[in-house]
């Protein structure tokens, strides 16, 4: 293989941007998806783990009496999740257009936050039918687990929408040419929401 | 988007690139020390935490050897002061404390010491100066990294004072002793465990993230893939697989911690949990880890031998493929652990043989020093001989590998100190041996001065020795039968005749102690007193050796560009035997092409 094919991307890291405060943009976001492959990592084991210990009950759930997961009420959720990360796309469309896209990143803390609302109302109505951490052995385990990874991930990441919306409202902080950290976030979010919906396939659906 | 720099172009004497580099300034005074965003100082933090929990860990190392060389009898001159949870009151070592002295010298020395210094110290220290950077990419999570690793010290220290002691489960922790209270004694102490190594995780992955980011994208111009020395290379691909290994670790630590003290039952069979499932998730991390700690010693002696052996390293690419590909088959062996866990045979064959091609590649690096050192001109120095005693140490330690990674082989010496032979040759006379070479080397670089060669030389020999003394014998202890993880092997009627073979194993412990102290010595009298030590004593080719020792703020004064590969050793026609990577070599001598 002859070296000159293998470019260094030097002069993008020393071109004029780097003069900003901080490592230039596609760096930061270069280093964001390395952090988010480690997440997915995360995941992975926790999901690996439920896989093995589902497999081998004879029965899911494994006892007749214990409470069955709320299907419908969950997918509308899951529905709130996915329209959120619409709206953190729209904040991202509307900021590169010139805009502010304040209206949109509220609209996304709000939709963020209802799932979070839907998810402690689900935990509280499973507490009361008689499921929690340490009953219903596997079953109530492995959900209020893998759900609270989940839950933790999405409240940092309405936290840091937040804090995203404060800093436009009060110092316009990111325009159409400097929305590195809205990037970053953004991808985050993504994330968040497409680990949703693959515990939601697994944990309610299957 | 991508801009190619082509290796020939003359900007360098044209137009000098001025560093831009500067976006954080230099701290002042103590914060100089404790929170510094420069990479070579939080090198040196991780350098100097991780001795602190090496001299912890080899004192947790001689109380075990010391039990098991003359069990039963008081520890002399510290016995006493141990607390009523390792020790009883005339400070003879009692058996659960024997269990929380191994697990607490094998956590720390993985998580605390080996990690930290090859990852943390070296990583930090050498990435940006190797690749021509003004410093990390994310500085300020570097900084974060570091206080992370500490934090998760503290927890693990903790464990020490915890109501039940330390945890006694091993450096595995092995479900369900782990997970349930009432079997490991002390929930505290476990539960601390599992954090310590949750947060340590976070620690690595926050670095690796960093490291992966800086050598990707900020490379000086000309440096390209295959002009990074291997040090450098190495430690890429370290960081991926702490990237994919680390937090499997991470989750499975979680699940222990709610096992623990949230009544969840992923590892209790009472609630329909596995404790297999723990021996896969920690294995699946577990051998990417070994590896994790053999890489990046693999880099540096790549590195240091070519230098005193004056000749380029031999099979660059193959140096890089090869550790590519330990890499990549690393994750798909963790089986091996468990062939006496009731694994279905076929399964346990294919991670025999997936285990036994792992062989090819550590052969290939191994032949390929032996082509570095053969015919060159070797200086015998404290840095070249631990890299040549890698080199040996490793093949044996490679070599028992090699057996137990055969399944019926494995099942005769499995939880025997035949593995324990194996790992310490591969961890101590692999991983801390390129960690001494290391330090030797880079020591002028990292503190201006020289080490003294005598007191290193000294440092060496009785290292080599004693360390041989110690873990040889460990092989035929294991063969003989003797169990990993007893507190005292005279109560078996079969050990008793091995005993003086323990005895030859701690005296060897004990002077391996010493011989570190005198590394300890050596070192803090070269900070001080060392000789003044030139720009680029070894006469080396990176970049590193082109600045001042140590770098001053933010590296390069001005931006190097590398025209050459990391090895131009002895080129044939030129007046000086080395060509640094940013010297174009006279018009009349024609390289091969890097």
């Amino acid at each position: 293989m002859s070296s000159s094919a293998l470019t260094t991307p030097f002069d993008q890291v020393h071109s004029t941007e780097s003069s900003h405060h901080g490592a230039p943009p596609h760096v930061c976001k270069f280093g964001m998806i390395i952090f988010l492959l480690s997440e997915a990592m995360l995941f992975a084991g926790l999901i690996g783990g439920y896989i093995v210990l589902r497999l081998a009950s004879a029965q899911w759930p494994p006892s007749p009496d214990l409470p069955a997961l709320p299907k419908v009420l969950t997918g509308c959720n899951t529905l709130v999740l996915i329209a959120s990360s619409l709206a953190f796309h729209m904040v991202e469309v509307s900021v590169k257009s010139g805009k502010t896209g304040r209206r949109w990143l509220l609209l996304t803390i709000l939709l963020g936050s209802t799932f979070l609302c839907g998810q402690a109302y689900e935990w509280t109505h499973l507490y009361r039918e008689g499921l929690w951490f340490h009953v219903g052995g596997v079953y109530g385990s492995s959900f209020f687990v893998m759900t609270g990874f989940h839950g933790a991930h999405v409240l940092i990441g309405v936290l840091l929408i937040l804090w995203c919306f404060l800093r436009q409202c009060f110092f316009k902080s990111f325009t159409q040419h400097h929305h590195v950290a809205l990037d970053n976030v953004g991808l985050y979010w993504h994330f968040v929401d497409v680990v949703w919906v693959f515990l939601y396939m697994i944990l309610y659906i299957v | 988007m991508n801009v190619s720099v082509a290796p020939d172009i003359d900007l360098a004497l044209d137009h000098p690139i001025a560093l831009e580099t500067h976006h954080h300034s230099e701290k002042k005074g103590i914060m100089h020390y404790l929170w510094s965003y420069d990479h070579k100082m939080i090198g040196l933090q991780y350098l100097w935490t991780a001795f602190l929990f090496f001299l912890l860990g080899g004192a947790l190392a001689m109380a075990v050897r010391y039990q098991l060389g003359f069990p039963n009898h008081p520890v002399p001159l510290i016995g006493r002061f141990l607390p009523s949870t390792l020790a009883s009151d005339d400070g003879t070592i009692i058996p659960g404390g024997y269990n929380m002295l191994v697990t607490m010298h094998a956590t720390i020395m993985v998580f605390f010491v080996v990690m930290p210094l090859l990852i943390g110290a070296f990583g930090n220290y050498l990435i940006p100066l190797k690749i021509g950077a003004g410093d990390m990419a994310f500085p300020l999570l570097n900084e974060v990294s570091y206080w992370l690793y500490v934090i998760s010290g503290f927890f693990i220290l903790a464990a020490f004072f915890a109501p039940g002691g330390a945890p006694g489960t091993g450096w595995t922790a092995y479900a369900p002793l782990s997970a349930v209270a009432i079997y490991n004694q002390t929930q505290v102490g476990q539960s601390l465990w599992g954090i310590a190594i949750f947060i340590n995780g976070l620690a690595s992955i926050a670095g690796a993230t960093n490291y992966i980011t800086t050598i990707i994208t900020m490379r000086a111009p000309g440096m390209t893939m295959f002009r990074l020395p291997l040090t450098v290379w190495s430690l890429l691909i370290t960081s991926i697989l702490l990237i994919f290994a680390v937090p499997v670790l991470s989750a499975a630590a979680a699940m222990l911690f709610f096992d623990l003290n949230f009544g969840t039952s992923f590892f209790k069979p009472a609630g329909g949990g596995q404790p297999l499932l723990w021996q896969h998730l920690f294995w699946f991390f577990g051998h990417p880890e070994v590896y994790i700690m053999i890489l990046p010693a693999m880099g540096l002696v790549s590195e240091i031998m070519p230098v005193f052996a004056r000749k380029p390293v031999f099979g660059y690419k193959a140096m890089v493929y090869a550790m590519a590909s330990i890499g990549l088959l690393g994750f798909i062996v963790w089986g091996h652990h468990m062939f006496v866990s009731g694994m279905n045979l076929t399964l346990s064959a294919t991670f025999a043989v997936s285990t036994m091609v792992i062989a090819v590649p550590s052969g290939i690096k191994t032949f390929n020093w032996l082509g570095t050192v053969w015919k060159g001109s070797i200086e015998y120095t404290v840095p070249m001989c631990f890299t040549l005693a890698f080199v040996s140490m490793f093949v044996i330690g490679g070599l028992s590998g090699i057996f137990m990674a055969s399944t019926p082989v494995d099942l005769f010496v499995h939880h025997t100190y035949f593995i324990v032979a194996h790992f310490h040759y591969v961890l101590f006379g692999g991983s801390l041996f390129a960690i001494f070479s290391g330090i030797y080397f880079w020591f002028p670089k990292m503190f201006s001065r020289m080490m003294n060669p005598t007191l290193g030389m000294i440092h060496f020999i009785a290292t080599f020795l004693f360390f041989n003394l110690t873990f040889f014998p460990m092989h035929n202890l294991g063969l003989g039968g003797m169990m990993r993880r007893i507190a005292d092997p005279t109560v078996y009627e079969h050990l008793r005749q091995l005993q003086p073979l323990n005895v030859i194993c701690t005296i060897g412990a004990f002077g391996l102690g010493l011989s570190t102290l005198v590394f300890f010595v050596n070192l803090f009298y070269s900070i001080f007193k060392g000789p003044q030590a030139p720009d680029n004593p070894w006469l080396a080719t990176t970049l590193e050796w082109t600045i001042s020792s140590p770098p001053g703020h933010g590296n390069f004064p001005i931006t190097p560009i590398v025209y050459n590969g990391p090895y131009e050793y002895s080129v044939p026609g030129m007046d000086k035997d080395y060509l640094p990577q940013n010297e174009k070599a006279p018009t009349n001598i024609q390289l091969e092409i890097h």
